[in-house]
């Protein structure tokens, strides 16, 4: 009982949108092709998952690698301009820079660059990861425990040793916050991004979905990537309050 | 040369130096046509008679842009107010806008041109997100007041509202300003896709119709305007949040 109470409370919101949704939908008797209301969308969903499945894995497939390279680029660029402060202060403010940078609307640049295809969201979601991973993994790198920069000159550590086993580890909260903010916006962006190039996977079928008057396949599509979604920075701020109590 | 103006110097070099490389990979033609030199785009964007289009364009986005973050702005501050005030309500609250804003821009514009029409959606767009991130920066700011300070507060016989008033809402300041900050290019985020879905006109409309009708300098130099508006906000507030950071210390 009280673990109903407990989801209840932390859920009202969107239980709330949902009903209201679902009777706005039953009385002012839009057409199905204008609003589907949600029980409608979950029926397609139920009806035939197969038709999701193979355009939701190769979106999460494509979100997911470009997130590990990205981060990972992010992550190696930032710890080369660690060990050199030329590097730095030539990259440092650009990095900034893009990272605010609204990227969405550089896809239609980029699609014209890389041609219309899958190689061009995997691009898209790359870029959008590269920049947080850069800019917070290079602070993460610099803002070191007080006094223990010294103690490691004192004993003689070696650079490849300061970096091992003391900035690194000492960047450890800041990469999991670029982990975070890259993660939700990952696949949101492949979707925007096959969405406009109308290659394939979740962004392609809503499209298509869309243009056929199939709202309740269009909707779906975006249900999907809407858990996705959540999932995703759900479990990111796990792992960041993880690296924020272990790594501090 | 102290820190600080050799930090100011390599930064200008770099930012020099790729913009140099745009020139020159554009020159050379080693992305083919699609890359254009960024002379050709900056002549573009200063050609007179390109002057009124690009004015139109750019005033349609900042307008959408000014009413969806004030709209936002306002909404975000006053959810985590109530929610700091009424305990009971902010976990639904927190989880309704994480999901919320999980929801996909390119899934919700369809349904908010039905619900607000083709020239409201772009604002709409930029109200939610901009909502969404002064959510959680006021929210965070409002929580992050050190103990011994409420303690205080309350020894001295201060009442909840006291403590809201005169210690938790100047304290979250900086993250709320610095939350504003990260709202502006996401804002813009949402205006540029809300236009893509039909909206009269607009820098996204702008991209989009440059994109498909092969306008390749056309194309950049809308982008570039909107990056650099984009700059621009978060330049200015970038110096608010300097100024009230500085001012709280």
């Amino acid at each position: 009982m009280s673990a109903v109470l407990r989801a209840l409370r932390a859920s009202w919101g969107i239980l709330a949108i949902l009903l209201f949704w679902q009777i706005w939908v039953g009385l002012s008797g839009v057409n199905s092709i204008v609003l589907p209301g949600p029980a409608a969308i979950l029926r397609s969903l139920a009806d035939a998952p197969g038709l999701y499945l193979s355009s939701t894995a190769q979106t999460l497939a494509l979100a997911a690698l470009g997130l590990v390279l990205g981060l990972l680029l992010g992550a190696g660029l930032a710890v080369l301009t660690w060990f050199s402060s030329l590097l730095a202060g030539l990259l440092t403010p650009l990095g900034i820079i893009f990272a605010s940078v609204p990227v969405v609307a550089l896809i239609p640049v980029l699609a014209r660059i890389f041609g219309y295809d899958m190689r061009t969201v995997l691009a898209i979601v790359v870029i959008i990861s590269f920049f947080p991973s850069f800019v917070f993994t290079g602070a993460g790198l610099r803002a070191l425990p007080p006094g223990s920069a010294d103690l490691f000159r004192v004993l003689g550590a070696s650079t490849w040793r300061r970096l091992t086993l003391l900035a690194l580890p000492a960047a450890v909260p800041d990469m999991s916050v670029a982990l975070r903010l890259a993660a939700a916006n990952s696949i949101l962006a492949a979707m925007v991004a096959e969405f406009l190039m109308g290659t394939s996977g979740l962004g392609y079928l809503f499209a298509a979905a869309r243009s056929d008057f199939d709202m309740e396949k269009a909707l779906a599509a975006s249900a999907i990537a809407t858990v996705i979604s959540v999932t995703s920075f759900l479990l990111a701020s796990r792992v960041e309050n993880w690296a924020a109590r272990n790594w501090r | 040369m102290t820190e600080q103006r050799k930090a100011l110097l390599l930064g200008s070099l770099g930012i020099l130096g790729f913009l140099a490389l745009w020139e020159a990979v554009g020159q050379g033609r080693w992305l083919g046509l699609s890359w254009p030199p960024l002379s050709a785009v900056l002549a573009l964007l200063a050609d007179e008679n390109r002057q009124p289009l690009f004015a139109r364009a750019l005033g349609a986005t900042l307008s959408s842009l000014g009413t969806g973050y004030a709209i936002g702005w306002a909404a975000g501050i006053g959810a985590a107010v109530l929610a700091h005030l009424v305990a009971p309500l902010r976990e639904g609250l927190e989880r309704t806008n994480a999901f919320i804003h999980a929801v996909p821009s390119v899934a919700l514009a369809p349904l908010l041109i039905l619900l607000v029409g083709r020239e409201g959606t772009p604002a709409t767009l930029a109200a939610l997100n901009t909502f969404f991130i002064l959510y959680v920066s006021t929210a965070s700011g409002l929580g992050a007041t050190q103990p011994a300070l409420r303690d205080l507060v309350q020894v001295l016989g201060g009442s909840r509202w006291t403590r809201f008033i005169r210690l938790d809402l100047p304290l979250s300041l900086p993250t709320v300003v610095s939350g504003m900050r990260l709202a502006a290019p996401s804002a813009l985020i949402g205006v540029i896709i809300g236009e893509w879905f039909g909206a009269p006109r607009g820098l996204g409309v702008l991209v989009i119709n440059a994109m498909q009708n092969f306008q390749i300098p056309l194309l950049w130099s809308a982008v570039l305007l909107a990056v650099m508006v984009s700059l621009s906000l978060f330049a200015i507030l970038g110096a608010l949040h300097r100024g009230v950071v500085a001012r709280l210390r």
